[in-house]
């Protein structure tokens, strides 16, 4: 029977990878439209073949050698730290202090600056190989480090491989996607899904964390829902009084125009 | 040139590249995150044999944690406007 926690596990990285794959696709589809589209899927390619290498052979070692308790201190601090990054830059989104993350403004530039190098279409284009090669690699490193980090601290290869066909199906849909609208995805409301994967990314750091550090969570693993409606409750808090601080600045300097 | 007097250089870019990356991966812009982190793993460690304090303790701190980072910010952004 499936768990609870495998299947908060399965759509943390589902939606994590989502929203990497949507802004490797950007640089994709900017790269194959501009430059041609052969180079950019080879580039594309080999850097999706190397992300593959990296979770098979870190994974599968890291699991074998490595003891479950530093294991889960490690994960457990880099998905802390990295689900608060994410959450506290999806709040001031949110809030308005700072600009929402515009996926065809970016897509724009990308073309723009792939336009001005001179290249030929059709043939070999090592711009368009780097291009695509970096955009998917560096974006999917994102996406590893998540997949690994879930797939570890689970302490089995079962969670490896459930964390891993999360982000294949990610990946699968928003390149499903983006090859029937060949643009930019921009109606994804990428925020809220910020917001939402932080707060899971937030609370299994904290959680696993706790574990490998020796804290007795009350109620074994059903305390990650318990964290979850804390860390959404707080969430939810600052995202209001920020939002009405916001405001109230504008209006002030709204006023001090006129 | 020689290609020996090349080697070092391409190594310590690569080697600085490496740090760099890894850098702007885990502490990025938000260099508060990543001390306050340390900070409740060492809180959490320490209060590990107190099944009440330990995960209570560490659940404020990344509350505080989260709240600190988010002002923090505001007021940077505030104080950069012209």
């Amino acid at each position: 029977m499936i768990d609870q926690s495998t299947v908060l596990l399965f759509i943390t990285v589902t939606v994590a990878s989502a929203v990497e794959a949507v802004e490797a696709l950007t640089i994709i589809l900017a790269s194959g439209i501009t430059r041609g589209w052969r180079s950019t899927f080879e580039g594309a390619a080999l850097a999706l073949a190397c992300l593959a290498v990296i979770v098979v052979v870190v994974g599968a070692a890291l699991i074998q050698y490595v003891p479950l308790y530093i294991l889960r201190v490690v994960v457990g601090t880099l998905l802390l730290i990295f689900g608060l990054q994410w959450l506290t830059k999806a709040i001031l989104r949110e809030t308005g202090f700072k600009a929402l993350h515009d996926e065809c403004d970016i897509y724009e530039r990308e073309v723009a600056t792939l336009s001005q190098e001179k290249g030929i279409r059709g043939k070999r284009d090592s711009l368009a190989f780097v291009v695509s090669f970096k955009g998917v690699l560096l974006e999917g490193m994102e996406v590893i480090m998540i997949v690994i980090s879930f797939g570890l601290a689970g302490g089995s290869h079962n969670q490896l491989e459930t964390a891993a066909l999360g982000a294949v199906v990610a990946v699968g849909f928003i390149s499903a996607m983006g090859a029937v609208v060949a643009r930019p995805l921009a109606k994804v409301p990428e925020n809220y899904m910020k917001l939402g994967v932080g707060n899971l990314l937030t609370v299994f750091g904290l959680f696993w964390m706790g574990e490998g550090t020796g804290v007795q969570w009350p109620l074994g693993e059903v305390f990650i829902l318990v964290l979850l409606a804390i860390i959404f409750l707080a969430t939810v808090v600052l995202v209001s009084h920020f939002k009405r601080v916001h405001k109230r600045e504008m209006e002030v300097q709204h006023d001090v125009k006129r | 040139m020689t290609s020996n007097d090349k080697t070092p250089s391409v190594l310590r870019r690569g080697i600085k590249s490496f740090f760099s990356f890894w850098k702007d991966f885990l502490v990025g812009d938000s260099p508060v995150l990543a001390l306050g982190v340390i900070i409740i793993l060492g809180v959490a460690y320490l209060l590990h044999n107190s099944a009440v304090l330990a995960p209570v303790f560490a659940i404020i701190l990344v509350l505080v944690l989260m709240t600190f980072a988010v002002w923090q910010k505001t007021r940077t952004r505030r104080h950069s406007q012209p």
